[in-house]
């Protein structure tokens, strides 16, 4: 499997502590779930990915380019999308423009794209008018997923997208997730707490435990014993 | 039509009244959008000022030019100077939290304004510097003000009209991303400290132009033209109109205008002993005392939200 995104050794994290420690990854085209309990480093791992936090060690390389060093609006242009956990729209701007200031960057017409997400989130349709600050947890998440792939990314980065919200919402997400995957040509690392329901996506997984990375694994090989022990219950 | 209402010294103010609200539209930009709250508007402006001044007193213009080539190159000359104070202000304070661009940009105007009082030699220092006029003489000097009047007004409306063109294209779209989650436009492919100096310095060349312009009515430019006044009228007018909105600006500005400078100063009959001393600083009093009501009372100030929801609310739920 040829790797999209490659990262060797990469350490970060804030303020001199160092959150993720030392840790080699690599995703092709696939859906990646990134497994762990909270404060695991998921968020900062992703974070890092989208080059949003600067790494203090290591290499991280994309497409067969370096981007360690980077800065995140050269890797949003080279097609990696980013949805952060919370906080992921501009609550003044309606769904409309957040999903316009998503297309700022590709080739193909911003309208092409926008039927696409519209298609593949119906929900947006109805409430492209509305105020972005004003919409519910689940719909903000759906809208900024839309927003990550105006970009026309090639790997998106998802943290935590169903974290808080209702079971029902959750089956509707993880389908959607599936379908951007399949039907879109979009790698895709999945940062989760929920280990049923990321497993049911992701072809492979890593469970992240303080920072630390557990060997890479198929996401049928996962057994109970291994997420008890990544997740330290 | 009868216009002895309307004295040179009334047409003055409703000439700051006009500026002050092109001050706002362009403070709405930075900090109405880009969530950069520049304090020091003065700052800019005055340097627009004393550079169109400079470069008009100073320079050997042939007289053969007439006024109009010297003052319009003079004012193009304190455009381009603000601008690049802009840029060089705007190069160390735009990446700042709050506190650290309200303290750079204070400190800035307060360089200016000690620059206009000690360097004498090109400002005159506290004396001032002298003459400028308008480039042109239509009969009475009233009659003069009045077409500068018109020509500020102008150039207030084109800022205007800029201002509400950048809140709907893709370049005020990123503008307002910048200013609500930095870190997450960032990750969609714009360098946003770029489009924060390209706004800063812009909008410091378009306050410097306004300077310049004013200065071209006082005849006679002197530090205490550049008093914190000016950038309190702005800041107050664009909170209390909304500065979240283009038009709060000029709802805001020409509202604490028409009440403070032109009500309260002039039309009001206080004893004139008290016009000299007292009322000036009982009205900066209450530009300050507006501030803190309107933020206590109606933050989004009198026109609201930055955009219409057009969608039927409904209860949220998840």
């Amino acid at each position: 499997m040829k790797a999209m995104l490659d990262a060797r050794g990469i350490r970060s994290g804030y303020s001199g502590v160092t959150v993720i420690k030392g840790l080699d990854l690599s995703v092709g085209p696939e859906v990646f779930a990134v497994l762990g309990a909270n404060g695991a480093g998921k968020s900062t791992l992703l974070a890092t990915l989208a080059r949003l936090i600067p790494l203090t060690a290591g290499e991280l390389w994309f497409d067969g380019q370096d981007i360690s060093h980077a800065p995140p609006w050269v890797s949003a242009a080279r097609g990696i999308g980013y949805v952060p956990q919370e906080k992921g729209l501009f609550p003044d701007l309606t769904v409309l423009e957040n999903l316009y200031v998503g297309a700022m960057i590709g080739e193909r017409a911003r309208d092409e794209r926008l039927a696409e997400v519209v298609e593949l989130f119906p929900d947006i349709g109805a409430r492209r008018h509305q105020l972005a600050g004003t919409l519910s947890g689940g719909e903000s998440r759906m809208v900024a997923c839309a927003r990550a792939l105006m970009q026309d990314p090639r790997l998106l980065l998802l943290d935590e997208p169903t974290a808080g919200l209702s079971p029902l919402y959750v089956d509707n997400f993880f389908d959607r997730i599936r379908d951007i995957h399949r039907n879109q040509n979009v790698s895709i690392v999945l940062a989760e707490q929920n280990a049923t329901k990321a497993l049911e996506v992701a072809d492979r997984v890593m469970v992240l435990t303080l920072g630390e990375a557990s060997e890479v694994m198929d996401a049928s090989s996962v057994t109970t014993e291994i997420l008890k022990e990544g997740y330290q219950i | 039509m009868n216009l002895d209402w309307l004295t040179q010294y009334v047409v003055t103010i409703v000439i700051l009244i006009v500026t002050t609200v092109g001050l706002a539209l362009l403070l709405h930009l930075q900090m109405g959008l880009a969530g950069i709250g520049n304090f020091g508007i003065v700052g800019f402006y005055g340097v627009g000022m004393y550079a169109f001044g400079i470069f008009l007193v100073h320079l050997p213009w042939p007289e053969s030019w007439g006024m109009v080539a010297p003052v319009l190159a003079s004012l193009l000359f304190g455009t381009v100077i603000a601008g690049i104070a802009g840029l060089l202000v705007g190069w160390l304070i735009v990446d700042l939290d709050a506190d650290g661009i309200l303290l750079g940009t204070l400190g800035f105007a307060a360089i200016v304004y000690g620059l206009s009082q000690t360097n004498r030699t090109w400002t005159g220092g506290a004396e001032g510097m002298g003459t400028t006029d308008f480039p042109y003489d239509i009969g009475t000097i009233k009659a003069n003000t009045l077409l500068w009047l018109g020509i500020t007004t102008v150039v207030v409306a084109l800022i205007l009209y800029y201002v509400i063109r950048v809140h709907r294209s893709p370049y005020g779209r990123l503008l307002i991303a910048t200013g609500q989650n930095e870190a997450l436009a960032r990750s969609l492919g714009k360098p946003t400290f770029r489009t924060k100096m390209v706004m800063f310095a812009t909008g410091s060349a378009a306050m410097g132009l306004l300077g310049g312009m004013y200065g071209v009515m006082l005849h006679y430019i002197r530090p205490v033209e550049l008093g914190i006044g000016i950038t309190l009228a702005a800041m107050v007018g664009l909170v209390l109109g909304g500065q979240a909105r283009a038009w709060g600006a000029v709802v805001g500005v020409v509202l604490v205008g028409v009440l403070f400078e032109l009500v309260f100063l002039i039309w009001i009959p206080f004893p004139t002993e008290w016009r000299r001393q007292s009322l000036p600083v009982i009205r900066e009093m209450l530009y300050g005392a507006t501030l803190i009501l309107v933020l206590m009372t109606r933050p989004l100030g009198i026109l609201g939200r930055m955009r219409r929801d057009r969608t039927v609310r409904r209860p949220a739920h998840d």
